[in-house]
């Protein structure tokens, strides 16, 4: 008797080479990636991971590999990092424009939020991952699935810390009817590029993908240490940005400036090695600098994010203007600069 | 504003209600008609499908917690056992008798019984571990009567036999339909065999060959319990019609 044809009952795996043979996937990650300092904390590997074992406490690991780990392999199919093709440059674009949305207060001009929440109205996503905080800036993700739930003021805005966007979207595809939208730094728009390489899932579901221009991102205890330091009360604390080379801590009574240089000492070893500055594989990339102060400079790359910045032109939820790439080739060189710092494969 | 009166009667009518009245009021002093069962001497009737006290099968349990998750009052918590399986004990101080539990769990592990009759020395004890499910409790008896309730157009009449009611429920399983597990997006299968892992029935299986792991359900041994498609951190094992 034929099953009514919806599976399979025999398929395959294509799994990856080993390049230390007789060790554990896992152990080949740590050792090819983690070790040699080029993990980014994208958390790829741990959004794919079907045992949930890889976490970032004290950097990327898997404490309890040796009991748990399937040897499935997934984590390095999926690992941008596993076989690194720096990426660079300004990436291919179908229009190049700054924004500011007059729905939305955000970082720039909230272009990111507008995004999101403009390819939700639409119904091209039901679900938007947005990377909210808590009151000592701790990141914690908002799965959005209503315009409403912007009235969080927290869930714009960039803080400058690793987000575990890719966990988070793990769990949102699972959920999602019509699909996913996904903002994050150029390391995770990667990762997001190779789950969909490796896996029709998350072809399917995710739906946009907004990348941030990225010079450089901080682990939570090391910047919340030297903010302390530096005398930024959290509690106080509204906004942080890095601007002409100098970051600024903006408080309620005031602000705390100093050269971004300075961070140099608390730079992680993976964004040491990282040459993407304006998330060249995203749909659409946003940040701030190339347009006027207010204003979010917005690569539109892709027909996903074509569609939705032509929904919001329609609609008339923003203002538009004229970006000048021109600013980004120092931030671009800057970058480009790091590719020394890659250590030739084991 | 409507006034109530006494309805109007002929004499004839009133000498007709009088005399049953006082029919009834005779029969009563003789054989008092109550709707009290004699408690314990006598025990009520109740249907098979009465919602009591539990009993659990755990060779029927597939551990799949279904129960646990389905229950509103939160009564049932997973406890593991010696063989590293997870079966439910119940907290009656919780417990609704809603029976969920009995409708949600797919082997039919759990089922009902007629004993509606349990007390407990403190809350503590109302926590029933699974052990204590497995075996039919023992039951002093005192009933030597078993009370039906009938109800005609007139009234409510109290069947009395002398019968003791077996308290234990034997259900007939509901017809299944067959199910088999499969994968629906081969693509998008990990390699991790955590399916086969869990499989209970050996239904699940792989063959690492240099780069290529080959999955295989064998339709034959999969019972379509469900557990692979439960566990499945990719989502794309489905239950199907077999
Ligand atoms: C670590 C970091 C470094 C950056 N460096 C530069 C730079 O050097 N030059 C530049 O021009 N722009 C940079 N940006 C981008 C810029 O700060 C703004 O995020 C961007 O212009 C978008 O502004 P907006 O008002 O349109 O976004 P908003 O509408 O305010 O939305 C911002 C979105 O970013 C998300 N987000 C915030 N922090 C993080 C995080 N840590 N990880 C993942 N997602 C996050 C939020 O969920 C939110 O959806 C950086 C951003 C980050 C996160
Ligand atoms: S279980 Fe698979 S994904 Fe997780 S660490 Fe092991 S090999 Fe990597
Ligand atoms: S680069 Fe990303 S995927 Fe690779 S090991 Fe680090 S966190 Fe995991
Ligand atoms: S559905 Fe079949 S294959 Fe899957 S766990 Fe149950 S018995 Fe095993």
């Amino acid at each position: 008797m034929a099953a009514i044809a919806i599976g399979e009952s025999e398929w395959e795996v294509a799994i990856p080479e080993k390049p230390l043979k007789d060790k554990l996937y896992f152990e080949n990650l740590k050792a090819k990636v983690i070790d040699t300092n080029l993990c980014s904390r994208c958390l790829t590997c741990a959004c794919i991971c079907p045992v949930d074992g890889i976490t970032a406490v004290d950097g990327v690991d898997f404490p309890d590999y040796e009991a748990k780990c399937t040897d499935c392999g997934a984590c390095v199919r999926v690992c941008p990092r596993f076989v690194y093709e720096p990426k660079s440059g300004l990436g291919s674009y179908i229009e190049f424009i700054a924004g500011r949305s007059k729905r939305f207060a955000g970082q720039d001009g909230a272009m990111v939020t507008e995004l999101l929440v403009s390819a939700m109205e639409m119904g091209m996503i039901d679900r938007g991952l947005f990377a909210g905080r808590d009151e000592k800036w701790a990141i914690e993700m908002f799965h959005v699935r209503d315009p409403q739930q912007l009235a969080i003021t927290t869930l714009g805005g960039t803080k400058y810390t690793f987000a575990d966007v890719l966990p988070a979207l793990k769990k949102a595809v699972r959920f999602t009817k019509r699909g996913v939208g996904v903002v994050g730094t150029p390391c995770i728009v990667s990762g997001v590029r190779k789950l969909q390489q490796e896996f029709p899932i998350f072809r399917e579901k995710v739906k946009l993908v907004v990348g941030l221009f990225c010079t450089e991102n901080f682990h939570y205890e090391d910047i919340s240490r030297y903010l302390k330091e530096k005398g930024v009360d959290f509690d106080k604390l509204i906004k942080t940005d890095i601007t002409k080379g100098k970051f600024i801590a903006t408080m309620t009574d005031g602000e705390v400036k100093f050269k971004v240089k300075e961070l140099e000492e608390i730079l992680p070893s993976g964004c040491n090695v990282c040459t993407d500055f304006t998330a060249v594989e995203s749909d659409a990339s946003v940040g701030s600098v190339g347009s006027a102060p207010g204003f979010s400079t917005v690569a539109v790359r892709e027909e996903p994010a074509k569609k939705v910045i032509e929904y919001i032109k329609e609609k008339g939820y923003a203002d538009f203007g004229e970006a000048d790439t021109s600013q980004l080739n120092f931030l671009i060189g800057h970058k480009k600069e790091r590719e020394k710092n890659i250590t030739k494969p084991i | 504003m409507k006034k109530v009166t006494v309805p109007e009667q002929s004499l004839g009518e009133k000498v007709v209600k009088h005399a049953a009245a006082i029919r009834v009021a005779m029969k009563e002093s003789v054989y008092p008609l109550t709707a009290t069962v004699f408690y314990p001497r006598e025990r009520k009737k109740m249907p098979d499908n009465f919602r009591g006290y539990l009993m659990f099968d755990p060779d029927k349990c597939i551990s799949c917690w279904e129960c646990a998750f389905v229950c509103p009052a939160n009564a049932i918590q997973m406890k593991e056992a010696p063989n590293k399986r997870y079966y439910p004990t119940v907290d009656y101080g919780k417990c609704i008798f809603c029976h969920f539990c009995v409708d949600s769990c797919s082997g039919g592990a759990l089922k009902t019984t007629k004993i509606h009759d349990v007390a407990y020395k403190d809350m503590g004890e109302m926590l029933t571990l699974t052990e204590e499910m497995i075996e039919e409790p023992e039951i002093i008896r005192e009933d030597k009567k078993l009370v039906e309730y009938e109800i005609d157009e007139q009234d409510l009449h109290l069947k009395r036999t002398r019968e003791v009611d077996t308290l234990f429920v034997e259900v007939t399983p509901p017809v299944e339909i067959p199910m088999v597990s499969q994968c629906i997006e081969p693509g998008s299968c990990l390699g991790c065999r955590i399916c086969e892992e869990m499989c209970e029935s050996g239904a699940i299986s792989s063959i690492i060959e240099r780069q290529v792991i080959k999955m295989a359900i064998d339709r034959d041994k999969c019972t379509g319990c469900g557990l692979c498609v439960k566990e499945c951190s990719m989502q794309i094992l489905r239950l199907v019609r077999k």
